[in-house]
């Protein structure tokens, strides 16, 4: 056996052995001067001092195996009930595992005890997933990340097959191979591959597989005896409540999520239908008026020669029309985003879509010296969308910020594209002046806003295109440090890249430019590029 | 001899048919009277002929009595809407020019518009100026083809 740092039990069964052996071999030394004179030898090597330390030698090597043994048995006679100090360990992680309710937690917890104890080369703890049809690995102890990602058992998988009907058995490599025929010891060998075991403890509750321990040893040749067996399943059926409750919560707050998320959303939309017809109703009544006052007010403009006005009236009946305008436009965008009309979706180009915006908004953040960054992913694709419906994304999350920094600050835009999970990224984010904890939640509701002159649509609008588009968006914010809204679009896997240097010329050119911008850092704010 | 002919002969259905042979016709329907009140003067100043119809019916009766170039049809108004008279319209007179206007555009009802041959529309509050030069527009257009 060999010393292992792992396991302070061993360790200090070690200690054991060699204390109960230095005491003997004390006794002998202690004894030896007294035996040696009677039988009339008195050589002056027996007084040498180093003659007792030569005897405990001899008996330590002699004894140390037999003695090793012996403490083994009587510890685990008087002390442990017949269980090794691994089998301790084990049944006392299975009692601290009953209160526990929280399924990584316990997989963790049961696949590295588990392989440190026994000294395993591979342990891995599989359980059903979220539908029920296949089993995952839920911790593994001496895998590859990627491995126990990928690695799922189907439930018509061989091996499963066999452990319904062995039932709560260990199932043994060697053993179950040889008693099949070849085609399905080769399938069976196969499933155990991939879960790199040699053993497999099946988790049953009432009669239902809750979950597997695979585990593969060390030492390519280690058996268990007939008492690790029988240990083996007494562990597993300790383990197994205590794994399929926590799979059943894990389940539940699944399935609780899922509705608090499906009521928001019925929620929302029962806001937005009321908006719809409100919006509608508005619309109508109000912008025939609107269409008079500032009719009224164009004719007057439009006078020339001797009936002109006076420019200080000329400036008020200006303002009459811009304002009826804007109010018009109000009620306009809350129609077009409660109908959820959806206009004509093209492949689009996110980059020119931001650098559009960015040009809207340059000359405003220049006088206000917010410096404005771009950060663009070299691989972003052609993202299939409404033009018009990204242009607002993008107008709305930029005003936000603008209006959030006020004056002197920065704002970062990041457009990425997590390949891995299809997803596009658009996150924004801002050196302004934060929003409290307690709005949070609420700033993506209608005519929220924290502005005397603004509606408090932009954020709301943004979200429902973000669900239009099966997306999401969140922000994490921190008062007087700033805010940042993470907006993601599942983006079509049957995209065509963008090619950006190649067709015309003046994309060419442009490509150029960006590429140039994103050498020197992106700072768009300051040019004066107006629309 | 025969073309002066001719040239009485029209100068005289452009009199049965009403007025001046110069002063372009313009039809303004809307259910809201005080915007075809101050389309109807807008557009007089500008040396048109001015008609108002307050629904698609009396906008239809206009059509056969006052046959006009140019209509300015409001989409949404009491009994037959502003889809129905325009494709009634483009049915009997596909010669008129139709500029929809609209208080709330819907995507649908635009795309409807157009498909059923609306030539142009713009909406409430309505840009006076944009609709003089698209007014005008239409009539060029019209006398090109003529």
């Amino acid at each position: 056996m060999s010393f292992h740092v792992r396991t302070p039990k061993t360790f200090l069964k070690k200690v054991l052995v060699g204390l109960v052996l230095f005491s003997l071999g004390a006794f002998a030394a202690y004894l030896l001067p007294f035996l040696i004179p009677s039988s009339g030898i008195s050589d002056p090597w027996v007084h040498h001092p180093l003659l007792p330390i030569l005897v405990m030698t001899v008996i330590f090597v002699a004894a140390y195996k037999s003695t090793e043994r012996w403490v083994k048995k009587f510890l685990e006679k008087y002390f442990f009930h017949k269980k090794t100090f691994a089998q301790m360990t084990l049944m006392d992680l299975a009692g601290d595992l009953a209160v526990n309710l929280d399924l990584q937690e316990i997989a963790n917890l049961v696949v590295n005890t588990f392989g440190e104890v026994l000294q395993l080369k591979t342990v891995a703890l599989l359980v059903p997933d979220l539908l029920q049809n296949n089993f995952e690995v839920a911790s593994a102890y001496g895998w590859t990340i990627s491995a126990s990602k990928r690695v799922r058992l189907a439930a018509e998988t061989p091996l499963l097959r066999m452990i319904h009907q062995t039932g709560p058995h260990v199932l043994m490599r060697g053993p179950v191979l040889q008693s099949l025929t070849w085609q399905e010891a080769n399938a069976l060998a196969r499933d155990l591959d991939s879960l790199q075991a040699a053993w497999i403890i099946p988790l049953f509750v009432k009669g239902e597989l809750a979950g597997l321990l695979a585990f593969g040893a060390l030492v390519p040749d280690t058996v268990f005896d007939q008492g690790d067996f029988h240990f083996f399943r007494e562990f597993a059926a300790a383990i197994a409540p205590c794994v399929h409750n926590a799979m059943v919560v894990k389940r539940l707050r699944q399935f609780n999520f899922e509705l608090q998320d499906t009521q928001s959303q019925w929620v929302q939309k029962t806001k937005l239908n009321a908006i719809e017809k409100l919006a509608a109703g508005i619309a109508h009544e109000i912008h025939n008026p609107l269409a008079i006052i500032s009719g009224k007010a164009q004719v007057l403009l439009m006078q020339k020669g001797p009936k002109q006005l006076e420019p200080n009236v000329q400036d008020a009946l200006n303002t009459i029309v811009k304002q009826t305008r804007r109010a018009a436009d109000i009620t306009r965008k809350l129609l077009m985003y409660s109908q959820g009309s959806r206009g004509p979706q093209e492949w689009i180009s996110l980059e020119r879509v931001l650098d559009e915006t960015l040009s809207l908004l340059a000359y405003q953040a220049s006088i206000d010296k917010i410096e404005i960054v771009r950060n663009l992913d070299p691989e972003l694709p052609a993202f299939f969308a409404n033009m018009q419906e990204i242009r607002e994304i993008f107008l709305n999350l930029l005003l936000n910020a603008v209006e959030a920094v006020g004056s002197e600050g920065k704002i970062v835009v990041e457009l990425k594209y997590h390949r891995d999970e299809e997803l596009i990224e658009i996150v924004c984010s801002d050196t302004g002046k934060g929003i409290p904890a307690e709005h949070l939640d609420k700033v993506f509701n209608p005519f929220y806003t924290t502005r005397h002159e603004a509606v408090g649509l932009g954020l709301f609008v943004t979200k429902q295109i973000a669900h239009r588009y099966g997306g999401s968006i969140r922000v994490e914010s921190q008062v007087g440090i700033g805010s940042m809204f993470i907006l993601q679009l599942p983006y079509v896997a049957e995209t065509v890249r963008l090619q950006r240097a190649s067709s015309s010329p003046q994309q060419g050119k442009e490509a150029a430019r960006n590429s140039e911008a994103k050498r020197t850092g992106a700072t768009v704010a300051g040019a004066h590029t107006e629309p | 001899m025969n073309r002066i002919l001719e040239f009485l002969n029209q100068c005289r259905i452009k009199l049965i048919q009403g007025g001046n042979a110069t002063m372009n016709k313009l039809l303004i329907v809307d259910d809201e009277i005080e915007i075809c009140e101050f389309l109807k003067s807008f557009f007089e100043d500008r040396d048109f002929k001015v008609a108002v119809a307050h629904d698609g019916t009396k906008a239809l009766e206009q059509m056969g009595l006052f046959n006009p170039e140019v209509v300015l049809l409001d989409i949404q108004m009491p009994g037959m809407d502003g889809l129905q008279t325009l494709k009634k319209i483009k049915e009997a007179y596909p010669k008129a020019k139709v500029i929809m206007v609209t208080a709330v555009e819907t995507q649908e009802k635009i795309e409807e518009a157009m498909r059923l041959g609306a030539d142009n529309y713009i909406t409430k509050p309505l840009s006076l100026e944009y609709l003089e030069k698209d007014v005008q527009d239409k009539i060029d257009i019209l006398a090109k083809g003529s």
